[in-house]
């Protein structure tokens, strides 16, 4: 902590001065007692000055939801008599006071402990560091001023607050281990596929026995085999339209979130793309330990400003697996993800894109020529998405009061229609 | 007369530094108060007794005015700060007048009083200098 004289210091000592020096050259007793206060005080501060000796620790809860309470307790162990100590807690973006004080001023006795309580409520979704934890504190007769700051303080992962799908995208190919979703291919499961003649090695109990009594000879049953899936979720974090405090990123990334979740319970493989000014990348796995490692690395997404024109090829290769169904979450806003979706495209890739609106947080302009390059940049938009519908890429608009559920049907609903008109 | 507009003119300047917050206000507010005392003591050569309640006013002002100046509204203080703050200024203000007392008495109790009144100026000359010296030192 540093210290620094208070101005009262230097005030009394100016009075002190200028006061006995007066009573020397005009020799009036009175002086001396109008400044002896001053000097006394002067004099007792510098002697009983001491700094204070106190420790300090903040706690908190390390994850919580959005949205959820978060309990913040400041713990203060004097180990010298504290006079006043004033406490202040700054608080990031995305963290607002919900119950207790701050800034506060307490004093405390010789060994006292104190912990001050804050609640905080968690509004956005992301990784948050609190503080820093200034403090301050004077002597007893406020001659010395100590500051100082707590700079180690702890992290709050706030994870998004995920919606509960019903029903996902089936990607179009399967993988080869056992998952949820009903092969193209036959083999071993319970979906019925097909009848066969029997041939040496089938099972009995596959025997159709209604079809062998039709044909006179033994026929059996086919199935198509449960495998899993391999699941690419693509975040465009270019760019991002925001307004009173909610943007196209927040929904992008809460979107992810809910289908990392649904895709991981099925048993199929997550991997995760965050596209942007800051390149990151997830490869496919299973599991919650996969759906932990996806759910960390969305929190630290966030737009960068950058000019670098990023493209799919600087990916690793085992980040975009072939037969992956790659889903995209992006507010088509700049022209590089834009270019990277149809690059994606075009090699093949399956690909769904949820269009993260940036309408209802860039309100329409009154008139003039604002209201007509709002309306031309609108028109671009549908030519983007128009664009994509033609390369085969299902594209459905996603506004914050449409439940996310309703996009992914509209998705379903094109990527079999697209199916048919290719048959 | 005079004495009253300097003592007057100490008030207003409080009042201002109060009002915009400005600390560098209190000790010239002092200054002219304790100038517009003693300017009304000029034509009196006896040694003022209330002289040392004079002392402990002003610095009583001096305290509550640095007081009001510090606090930041920003801030809940709680009343444990409030009243040890208030005791030590009133503690403070005891004392110094006390103290005060005995100089004044001293003052009386002298064989000639041109030497005392000398010899205390000497002294509290050299203690404002070791105290300046203390200060720059610390």
């Amino acid at each position: 902590m540093t210290r620094r004289a208070s101005p009262k210091l230097g005030g009394y000592a100016v009075l002190s001065a200028l006061g006995l020096l007066a009573a020397l050259v005009l020799g009036r007793p009175e002086l001396v007692a109008l400044t002896a206060p001053f000097l006394l005080t002067l004099a007792a501060g510098l002697v009983v000055s001491v700094p204070p000796r106190f420790g300090l620790e903040l706690t908190a809860d390390e994850r919580v939801v959005e949205g959820d309470d978060v309990r913040v307790v400041v713990t203060v162990t004097a180990e010298t008599p504290v006079e006043q100590l004033d406490l202040y807690l700054r608080l990031p973006d995305g963290l607002a006071l919900k119950d207790g004080t701050s800034p506060v001023s307490i004093a405390l006795r010789r060994g006292e402990q104190r912990e001050l309580e804050l609640t905080l409520s968690a509004k956005r979704w992301g990784a948050h560091t609190l503080g820093p934890l200034y403090v301050r504190t004077r002597d007893q007769l406020g001659l010395f001023v100590w500051e100082g700051a707590v700079l180690q303080t702890p992290v709050l992962r706030v994870y998004p607050r995920e919606a509960t799908l019903r029903r996902i995208l089936q990607p179009r190919e399967t993988q080869v281990f056992s998952g949820s979703e009903v092969a193209r291919h036959k083999g071993e499961g319970i979906e019925f596929a097909d009848v066969r003649p029997w041939a040496a090695g089938d099972a009995l109990k596959r025997v159709n026995w209604r079809a062998s009594a039709r044909r006179s000879e033994l026929w059996v049953n086919e199935s198509h085999p449960e495998r899993n899936t391999d699941v690419i979720l693509f975040v465009d974090s270019f760019a991002e339209a925001r307004h009173d405090g909610g943007g196209t990123l927040d929904l992008a990334v809460r979107a992810t979130a809910a289908l990392a979740d649904a895709y991981v319970k099925r048993r199929d493989r997550v991997g995760l793309i965050s596209f942007g000014g800051m390149l990151r990348w997830l490869q496919p796995g299973m599991g919650t330990v996969q759906l932990y490692k996806i759910i960390d690395a969305l929190l630290d997404t966030e737009v960068i400003l950058s000019y670098y024109w990023t493209e799919i090829e600087i990916l690793p290769r085992r980040t975009l697996p072939p037969n992956a169904l790659v889903i995209a979450l992006s507010p088509l806003l700049d022209r590089r993800s834009v270019g990277a979706l149809l690059d994606l495209r075009m090699r093949g890739f399956d690909l769904a894109v949820v269009d993260v609106s940036p309408l209802p947080f860039t309100p329409r302009p009154k008139g003039g020529l604002d209201a007509v390059a709002y309306d031309i940049w609108t028109l671009h938009r549908e030519a983007v998405r128009h664009r994509l519908n033609r390369a085969g890429v299902a594209v459905a608009e996603w506004r914050d009061d449409i439940p996310l559920q309703a996009v992914l049907e509209e998705v379903r609903s094109f990527r079999r229609y697209a199916r048919t008109a290719r048959a | 007369m005079l004495g009253d507009v300097a003592c007057g003119a100490g008030l207003v300047v409080l009042l201002v530094g109060l009002a915009v917050r400005l600390p560098l206000t209190v000790p010239w507010a002092i200054v002219l108060t304790a100038t517009g005392y003693l300017t009304g003591r000029a034509e009196r050569h006896h040694v003022d007794g209330w002289a040392a309640v004079v002392g402990g006013a002003l610095l009583l002002a001096s305290e509550l005015a640095a007081w009001s100046i510090d606090h930041d509204r920003r801030l809940t203080t709680e009343s444990r700060v409030v009243v040890r703050q208030a005791s030590t200024i009133a503690a403070l203000v005891v004392v110094a007048v006390l103290v005060g007392f005995v100089l004044i008495g001293a003052s009386g109790i002298s064989t000639g009083a041109d030497l005392l009144v000398t010899a205390m100026g000497v002294a509290a000359a050299v203690a404002a200098v070791a105290l300046i010296q203390r200060l720059v030192r610390s």
